[in-house]
């Protein structure tokens, strides 16, 4: 007889890994944690540095808060590579259960059956209903009939100031807040105000190489105008030359070296406005974690409006459902369970500057005493988001190509007039492409 | 395997005349084991080069999404958008500029590295080394450390131009700066690789041609022009294919020192098909770019060895 341990040394390698692949297989099989009712749903996200920390903090809440499910998140990189798996996933039918996309990205998503829907009813038999939303963040989930994402948040672009340096300007009123400016020749003159006391520039705004920060503030600009771009598949992009023109000028006159530095890219303007030496920051929201832990006296608001409508550049974080050929309908019910969770404990999220678009967040005693997230919190009742069509939104080609056609009118004084015009035949080619998503328009309505 | 030894060691001692049928499957065995140990390279070779060879070119005459919808027979339709496309073209010509503006420096300056060092400055191995050593890193890390040299604000590079007292340049970031920016920092990258052929050439010259030389009169300068360059033409040319080759590819560095941003003064025609297929999603039009890109490669290859036929067909 042998005895068990003796074996040959290649049925010992065999032996062996056929038990660590055992092992491993065990470890990817996704559902039901063994000896409990506890079920693990994959979440997916593109959340990192201090967003990723507060995520993470906010998934501990939830998870220890019931014991119902247990959510086991993924974190990939931002921008195109996120995108990118997460298609390929929903393509494959085999998606996360839920996973978090930026709003203006599910319009070129929905279409091509990426993504699964929200049911109204659920949502509401849940406390999640259209009440409950500023009204455009909760209409930016709806593409035609059909919802297909929920927004945890607004990140809107915003002007951070330092109350010191604005202080000793004279341009904070008794409350400490930013004297409000309402057109752009008075806001020119309040920096200019500003730049009296600062060591630096009056104001920093970091743009070069950056088509996203080109885009931001152009945007918000445009948008005060009263109108927004549009851009009908298969049609001619409706663009107000006149605003843009004037947006583009105003960006121009800005970065006249003495106002704000010429040529700045987005790390170094962030550095001085971080080390004090800057009046004002033009930045999203998600700075200002940055901002708290430089120790520098500030404070936040919206960007002023200076076309006569208020409107803001923001973007949204938002649930979706990624494509499951076969949804398991318990983990459907528990993934609901899990975004009604989040959004009533999205307060954790304020903390890391974004705007929480569930309203009984916002509107709650203790969001008022947050400062200075309150001081820019009516930021998401005019927030305007990308134009709608498949090659827009945060990470998309789309911005980059605005900025590539713009940068030379910042940088070097070119003709805003002919940017425009460049920017305007680019969109007009990616119109003229079908949906990647959806070639044959089989999806489209 | 048991047996196999035992058959072998039959044959060898030959102490018994194998038969026929049993050398017969020893042979089958035999190509049986050689297959065995070809097939993890092979199996690699069908599936990561062969198949998709083939693959691409299928996709690129579909409409297939990365999405997973299309997939539709779609015809030369991707081709003909592609040979019309602006972009497809710019960045056609991106890349080619590369190669022009960067393999002159990259032969002219390793050949001058190479001539220093073989002549015998001090410490040689010192040289060596640090010629060399920029070709060892990664591409994520001399992006980075470019990145920085070129950071208008807080660089070196704008240090040193203010120290002649010239104008700070955004050089990454303007559009008349960024591709001369991305050859600096991929000539300072591998030059050392083309130095290292160029030295180990020089190197096999024998000395007792300069020996000659120097004897009938020669100065080191027409040593240099009469010895040492005609004797380094096959290695030129070796540098040169290598180096045309490498500078086609171009995209890690430039992708990476601007951050993934497009511009449409450096991006590259290899950008663009990543472009049109992970950001874009189209997957069949991204395969025709890069057959179309093929073509052109093939070209020049084809006209590489036209050239190169001639020179020996001179030289006999």
């Amino acid at each position: 007889m042998t005895p068990p341990l003796d074996m040959s040394r290649r049925q010992f390698l065999t032996a062996a890994s056929v038990t660590a692949a055992a092992a491993l297989l065990a470890g990817c099989t996704p559902g039901t944690v063994p000896g409990s009712n506890t079920t693990t749903l994959q979440f997916w996200h593109l959340l990192s540095g201090g967003d990723g920390v507060t995520m993470s903090q906010l998934l501990d809440t939830a998870n220890s808060a019931q014991s119902a499910y247990r959510i086991r998140p993924t974190v990939l990189a931002w921008g195109t590579p996120y995108y990118t798996k997460l298609a390929m996933a929903g393509a494959g039918g085999r998606a996360p259960d839920v996973a978090i996309m930026h709003a203006t990205r599910t319009v070129g998503w929905a279409p091509g059956g990426l993504l699964d829907t929200w049911d109204l009813d659920r949502l509401a038999s849940l406390g999640v209903d259209s009440t409950k939303f500023p009204k455009p963040i909760w209409e930016k989930g709806f593409v035609g009939e059909n919802m297909y994402s929920i927004a945890l948040d607004a990140h809107p672009f915003v002007a951070m100031f330092n109350t010191d340096i604005c202080d000793a300007a004279g341009v904070l009123d008794s409350d400490g807040r930013l004297i409000e400016t309402s057109s752009p020749d008075e806001f020119v003159d309040q920096l200019r105000t500003i730049g009296g006391q600062a060591e630096g520039h009056a104001l920093s705004y970091g743009y070069l190489g950056d088509g996203a920060q080109m885009w931001r503030l152009f945007y918000t600009f445009y948008s005060q105008h009263g109108g927004a771009m549009e851009l009908p598949p298969g049609g001619k992009a409706v663009i107000d030359k006149d605003a843009a023109v004037e947006s583009l000028s105003l960006m121009r006159t800005l970065l006249d070296g003495e106002i704000a530095l010429a040529q700045a890219d987005y790390g170094s303007a962030v550095a001085e406005f971080a080390t004090g030496k800057s009046g004002m920051l033009f930045t999203g929201v998600w700075e200002l974690r940055t901002m708290q832990s430089a120790g520098i006296p500030f404070d936040a608001t919206m960007i002023p409006t200076l076309y006569g409508t208020p409107a803001v550049y923001a973007d949204s974080h938002s649930f979706v459902l990624p494509h499951q050929t076969s949804a398991d309908e318990k983990k459907r019910d528990l993934t609901y369970q899990f975004v009604a969770d989040m959004l009533k404990g999205s307060f954790g999220w304020a903390e890391a500057g974004h705007i929480p678009a569930f309203l009984p967040v916002t509107e709650s005693p203790e969001y008022d005493d947050l400062i200075p997230q309150a001081h820019y919190a009516e930021a998401a009742q005019h927030v305007v988001y990308d134009p709608t069509a498949w090659f827009t939104g945060s990470g998309s080609n789309f911005q980059g190509e605005f900025g590539a056609a713009v940068q030379g009118v910042l940088l070097s004084g070119d003709d805003p007039a002919a940017a425009i015009d460049r920017f305007e035949a680019r969109v007009n080619t990616l119109l003229s492409q079908p949906n990647p998503a959806d070639p044959e328009g089989t999806f489209a309505s | 395997m048991t047996t196999a030894t035992d058959s072998t060691r039959t044959i060898v001692t030959g102490s018994k005349a194998p038969l026929p049928i049993r050398r017969a499957g020893s042979r089958n065995r035999e190509q049986l084991i050689s297959w065995a140990f070809l097939a993890p390279f092979l199996i690699a070779f069908v599936l990561f080069l062969a198949w998709p060879i083939v693959h691409g070119i299928i996709l690129s005459f579909t409409d297939q999404s990365l999405t997973g919808a299309g997939g539709a027979f779609v015809g030369a339709a991707n081709y003909a958008e592609a040979l019309a496309d602006p972009v497809m073209w710019r960045s056609m010509g991106n890349t080619v500029w590369f190669t022009l503006l960067s393999t002159v420096p990259l032969v002219v300056i390793a050949l001058l590295m190479a001539a220093l060092v073989d002549r015998g400055i001090p410490g040689q191995w010192l040289w060596r080394l640090s010629f060399f050593m920029p070709y060892l890193l990664a591409s994520t890390v001399i992006s980075q450390i470019w990145v920085w040299i070129f950071n208008p604000q807080i660089g070196a590079a704008n240090n040193i131009l203010k120290a002649f007292g010239l104008e700070p340049l955004a050089w990454l970031q303007n559009p008349d700066t960024n591709m001369l920016s991305i050859v600096i920092a991929t000539v300072w990258w591998t030059v050392g690789f083309n130095f290292l052929l160029y030295l180990a050439a020089m190197q096999n010259i024998p000395p007792q041609q300069y020996e000659a030389a120097s004897l009938d009169g020669a100065g080191p300068w027409r040593q240099f022009w009469s010895i040492t360059l005609p004797q380094l033409g096959p290695a030129t040319v070796l540098i040169l294919i290598l180096q045309i080759l490498a500078s086609l590819k171009l995209f890690d560095q430039a992708y990476q020192m601007l951050g993934g941003v497009a511009s449409d003064t450096t991006r590259s025609i290899v950008q663009y098909i990543y472009e049109a297929g992970f950001v874009s999603y189209r997957f069949g039009y991204s395969a025709a770019i890069s057959y179309v890109f093929f073509a052109l490669i093939v070209i020049i290859g084809v006209a590489q060895a036209l050239i190169s036929r001639r020179r020996k067909e001179s030289q006999l």
